[in-house]
């Protein structure tokens, strides 16, 4: 019994220290990785809850990718962490031919892959598409404060937006303190998702913006000064308008799922989402009332580009590869942001397409719902740095959640 | 041709019958041949390795593991260094987490325990309406907690479809997101309820409507019938089916998730979210959580054990 036991200690002991970074066999040229990445397949870890982004990579990214001799299996996860667990947990393993390939992520996500090096880097240069995109894009440069350094290849651009229903508010509010106080004048109409949920998280840090005073007025980088400085308001703003929230702020909506099915039963009438390329199909598909209309704001709002990256220990890291220079590609950019497929901002300069490849963008169908990424980003800001996001996700549910 | 039938039913429900003199006439012979040869015992734990052996090493790795990392030793990057700060720093938060989850498991067991005999009562006492309802109660039990979660939402959220088809009076009491957690508990009855009936009727088919037949022919009553003769006879099994659903329900998850408030937590639901925080620092408060959640389960089997142990010795 005592063997026993301590040769379970033992095993479990073995792999207490933190997994060493292998430097991953690294490639000469794209032509290598082509060679090397014929008959892989390739496990997309992604974000499965919404259908349009699973249709696309199910019905136009995959076959794409046959095309180039690469398998592209799509696993759908309720959350990105998920993914990045089973990175972190499979390199504490020690296996180094990971069941993970390519994950779509991005912000504190990517950060918290970057801390423990479960990243393979310096590999996004390899990429003949990359040159289509400018390398001086400051969202795609830092990925919430965290340099991308060639870890992540960029997928889609986003825009945090609000929007409201138009059957129901008359002149809708068009600064994010205003939302605050029409929240007030309408006592149950308005509610936000819980944090650490991603879209709640984000409102958490657009309402601290716009309690210091603007997005210029809080450092990017955290400091705890910074923190102790600029959280209080923002926290202070949200106890006010606590109670007048859906349900008396008494318990939130777990997710934007949820936020959005309280929106589309009229239980409340302005939500928020940090993918309004999704607003469209939502509406055509009557899961949002018609009536939705999108709610911009004068300060601006954040935004965000989102990327496709690949663990150190991936057993096809040639495979993902090919996969990320394809979705890099024009013709992929543009069926991606076409409203009827998914509606995603492309991440490309479009200055530095050929000709032939721009008219791919300007023959996009408007959507009857979402104004253009031009407009939506106007006077945007960028995202505060990763750390900003725990520490205030925590402060809100010391301060907001548990006291009620 | 009832009289010979039923005069022989009793005789046949002997063995079972959990009479004082017989129990006690057969204990000390019981033990006296489990205990005796000693190759038996021997054997028996051999037979029994392959099977112990794996889930020892699985379970004694992975609580071996979290301990590990709760305490700091396995950080996913930097030095291993021992720390209770897990533990210690969030005794207060990690308190009133237990006592929430113990709060559903409570209510939850009680509520399934009364409900599944109830259940059980019925389909033991009308064989062909009972069949159907034995039916629809197995039916219930495949269908998994998440599912029956989702649905138990879509049924009673704030516009779901009992407000919907019946229009609910605004004093009518939120469960989804309540702060008493009625969806929840009410999740956890529904499907505990039918697995607790389940187990009342198999253990009971077979003797009960005998030891019935023979107590109504002595003049019972139908609720002396139930108090005197169902009630002792399903003790032991309502005792394990209620100490399963208690533990099972202390660690569940995703009910908890989907029907619960934001704020307080259940054990899982802390330990959930702490494990995918994007703060790799909160992995070790996430262990810590995890493994109290084990604690608290097996405290309770060992409790359940020991008062179902004395109540039998008592008798």
């Amino acid at each position: 019994m005592t063997a026993a036991v301590t040769a379970v200690a033992g095993l479990a002991l073995s792999s207490c220290a933190a997994p060493s970074p292998e430097t991953p066999s690294a490639f000469a040229s794209f032509d290598d990785v082509r060679a090397e990445a014929d008959g892989q397949t390739v496990d997309l870890w992604m974000y499965g809850g919404d259908e349009q982004g699973n249709a696309y990579v199910d019905d136009v990214l995959a076959p794409a990718a046959a095309a180039e001799g690469v398998t592209l299996r799509r696993v759908p996860i309720t959350d990105t962490a998920d993914a990045v667990n089973r990175v972190l947990s499979e390199r504490q393993a020690g296996r180094s031919d990971g069941s993970v390939d390519l994950v779509w992520v991005n912000g504190a996500n990517f950060s918290t892959g970057r801390q423990a090096e479960a990243w393979r880097c310096d590999w996004t240069g390899l990429l003949p598409n990359m040159d289509l995109t400018d390398p001086e894009d400051p969202l795609l440069l830092n990925d919430f404060g965290t340099p991308v350094d060639g870890c992540e290849a960029p997928w889609h651009k986003a825009q945090f937006t609000f929007f409201y229903n138009s059957a129901t508010v008359n002149d809708p509010p068009t600064t994010l303190e205003g939302i605050l106080q029409w929240a007030k004048d309408h006592p149950g109409r308005f509610t936000y998702p819980a944090p650490p949920d991603f879209t709640g998280s984000v409102f958490l840090r657009e309402v601290m913006l716009a309690a210091a005073g603007g997005a210029e007025a809080v450092p990017l980088d955290f400091s705890d000064e910074a923190f102790d400085e600029h959280s209080p308001a923002a926290l202070d703003a949200l106890t006010g308008v606590a109670p007048s929230l859906w349900r008396e702020g008494a318990t939130y909506p777990r997710d934007e799922q949820a936020l959005n099915t309280l929106f589309a039963d009229g239980e409340v009438d302005i939500a928020m989402t940090y993918g309004p390329a999704t607003l469209t199909d939502l509406v055509a598909s009557g899961a949002l009332p018609d009536t939705t209309k999108v709610l911009t704001l004068e300060e601006g709002t954040v935004g965000n580009a989102s990327f496709l990256a690949i663990p150190a220990n991936a057993a096809d890291p040639a495979g993902a590869m090919v996969v990320a220079n394809l979705a890099l590609s024009p013709e992929q950019q543009a069926a991606k942001a076409d409203p009827d497929t998914w509606g995603q901002f492309p991440v490309l300069d479009l200055g530095r397409l050929d000709p032939e490849d721009e008219t791919l963008f300007d023959q996009l169908p408007a959507s009857p719902v979402v104004p253009t990424y031009d407009e939506l980003s106007r006077k945007a800001h960028g995202e505060l740095s990763a750390e900003w996001v725990p520490a205030l996700d925590e402060a809100w549910r010391q301060e907001i959640a548990a006291s009620r | 041709m009832n009289i010979p039938i039923t005069g022989s039913r009793p005789h046949q429900a002997d063995p079972h019958s959990p009479a004082p003199s017989s129990r006690q006439d057969l204990t000390p012979d019981r033990y006296a041949a489990r205990g005796a040869p000693g190759a038996v015992t021997l054997r028996g734990v051999v037979l029994a390795v392959p099977a112990v052996v794996p889930v020892a090493l699985v379970i004694g790795v992975s609580v071996v593991g979290a301990l590990a990392q709760s305490l700091g030793l396995m950080p996913f990057i930097g030095e291993p260094v021992l720390s209770t700060d897990a533990w210690a720093g969030s005794a207060g938060d990690l308190g009133r987490s237990v006592l929430v989850s113990a709060y559903i498991a409570v209510a939850s067991t009680v509520a399934s325990v009364i409900v599944g005999f109830v259940i059980a009562l019925y389909v033991l006492a009308t064989p062909r309406m009972g069949r159907i309802i034995a039916g629809l109660s197995a039916a219930t039990i495949p269908i998994p907690h998440l599912i029956g979660a989702g649905a138990i939402g879509l049924l009673l959220s704030d516009s779901g479809f009992l407000d919907r088809t019946l229009g609910l009076p605004p004093a009518f009491p939120t469960l989804v997101g309540g702060s008493w957690f009625g969806a929840v508990i009410f999740e956890y009855a529904w499907k505990e309820s039918a697995f607790v009936a389940l187990v009342l009727i198999g253990s009971m088919s077979r003797s009960v409507s005998g030891m019935c037949d023979a107590a109504a022919t002595l003049g019972a009553t139908a609720w002396q019938r139930i108090i005197h003769v169902v009630l002792p006879l399903s003790r032991p099994a309502l005792a394990v089916s209620a100490l399963i659903v208690f533990v099972y329900t202390f660690g569940s998850y995703e009910a908890a998730w989907l029907l619960g408030p934001t704020s307080p937590e259940p054990v899982s639901v802390r330990a959930v979210r702490l494990f995918g925080s994007v703060d790799l620092a909160a992995r070790p408060e996430a262990m810590a959580t995890a493994l109290v959640s084990l604690g608290a389960g097996i405290v309770a089997i060992l409790a359940g054990l020991a008062m179902m142990r004395r109540s039998r010795g008592l008798r």
